[in-house]
């Protein structure tokens, strides 16, 4: 697949590789109760790998400019920043999602009707 | 038709036999026996098999035919597994399952999942009704919360003063250091901004399953339940943190959607 699914893609991994129901004979169905968060810390591995490129990004930081927007940050994590910018910005990303959504499944359905041709895989 | 199946999720069953194709019934879910399923649908595989629903009694199992001796796994696959499902749950409870549900055919639909289930099925699809997943997700801006970590933590200042200018191999060292540090405090910030956003929308769902982190960047990646007459209301929420994390996180809200994260099979007790 192509450039245009890759964010839509990751996203439908994400989701249905290893949630929902499992069919077997012997297991009965039944929903979670979570009502208390938890929060699972195994996550992403951190390598050494992972480190040298975390204080590589850090070391690419413009020194001067970082100076003057560690202050910039912080207030807007903590105060009020620019209302009205910020809510366009917002309301733009999620309007976005929906849309990224329908497109990506128009062009999957496309995609699927080209398919048949091109995904001839040479499994065997 | 008359094999018999125990296929759990994973794969199709793999069966060595004959050239000739042998379909199966892919199975993306269950839904009450009356919902209405959107017409002409196509399901996965390939050829891809046409959707249809099996009913019994209250509760009808969505399924497509595929053939067993085809491999699933195309990105085609999984997206058309997710899209019928979505489709569905802006309209009606679904309970979805894990990608790669096979059974023998529609007798067996019947017989070995619909009839002896029927009950939990039809309880859970009625604990469900008029709710469906939503997904918020954030990643950080590496720049910003990089300079937010650098600002907090003297090491990790300190750290950084000491390799700039110098090559890798000779802060090989320092620059770990300054990485583990780094990562730890993402993983800090990553469980703070979790909490405040499921506190935030505390009031906006009923259920929530906090997922783990797909991206080293992730600020939040959290599953919803979420009742239909609260959309609105999650979607105002999220964009006032959406406003105050601008240019630190990036939030994206998925949905509505199957809930995949609220459905579970236990083991019976034998």
């Amino acid at each position: 697949m192509g450039r245009p699914s890759a964010t839509g893609l990751a996203d439908v991994i994400d989701t249905i590789l290893d949630r929902g129901l499992v069919i077997d004979a012997y297991v009965r169905v039944s929903l979670v109760g979570i009502e208390i968060l938890t929060i699972d810390t195994r996550v992403v591995v951190a390598s050494v790998d992972t480190y040298l490129r975390f204080a590589e990004a850090a070391n690419r930081l413009d020194m001067a400019q970082s100076q003057k927007d560690v202050t910039d940050v912080i207030q807007e994590t903590k105060g009020q920043p620019s209302v009205d910018r910020a809510k366009n910005v917002v309301q733009g990303v999620l309007e976005a999602a929906d849309e990224k959504l329908e497109e990506f499944a128009d062009q999957v359905a496309q995609k699927r009707e080209e398919e048949p041709t091109r995904a001839e895989r040479k499994d065997k | 038709m008359g094999r018999s199946t125990k296929v759990s999720g994973g794969s199709v069953p793999k069966q060595a036999t004959r050239r000739k194709q042998t379909l199966a019934s892919y199975v993306y879910g269950i839904v009450p026996a009356d919902a209405r399923i959107p017409s002409d649908e196509r399901g996965l595989g390939d050829p891809a098999g046409k959707v249809t629903v099996v009913r019994h009694g209250e509760v009808a199992a969505l399924v497509s035919d595929v053939d067993v001796d085809q491999p699933l796994g195309r990105p085609g696959d999984y997206v058309a597994h997710e899209r019928l499902l979505d489709a569905v749950a802006s309209a009606a409870p679904v309970l979805p399952f894990r990608f790669g549900s096979v059974v023998a055919g529609a007798d067996a639909v019947v017989n070995e999942l619909l009839q002896p289930h029927h009950d939990d099925f039809l309880a859970a699809l009625n604990e469900l009704a008029g709710q469906a997943e939503f997904v918020v997700k954030g990643r950080y801006e590496e720049q910003a919360v990089m300079r937010e970590i650098l600002a907090e933590n003297p090491e990790a200042a300190g750290l950084l003063e000491a390799i700039r200018g110098t090559s890798e191999d000779a802060t090989r060292n320092e620059r770990i250091r300054l990485g583990e540090l780094i990562a730890g405090a993402l993983e800090a910030k990553r469980d703070m901004d979790t909490r405040l956003v499921c506190d935030g929308l505390a009031g906006h769902y009923t259920q929530a399953v906090i997922r783990e982190p797909s991206h080293e960047n992730d600020a939040v990646n959290v599953a919803l339940l979420v009742r239909t007459s609260q959309q609105e209301a999650l979607e105002r929420t999220l964009s006032a943190f959406g406003e105050q994390w601008s240019g630190r996180v990036n939030l994206r809200l998925l949905g509505p959607l199957a809930p995949y994260d609220f459905v579970t099979a236990q083991a019976e007790e034998v």
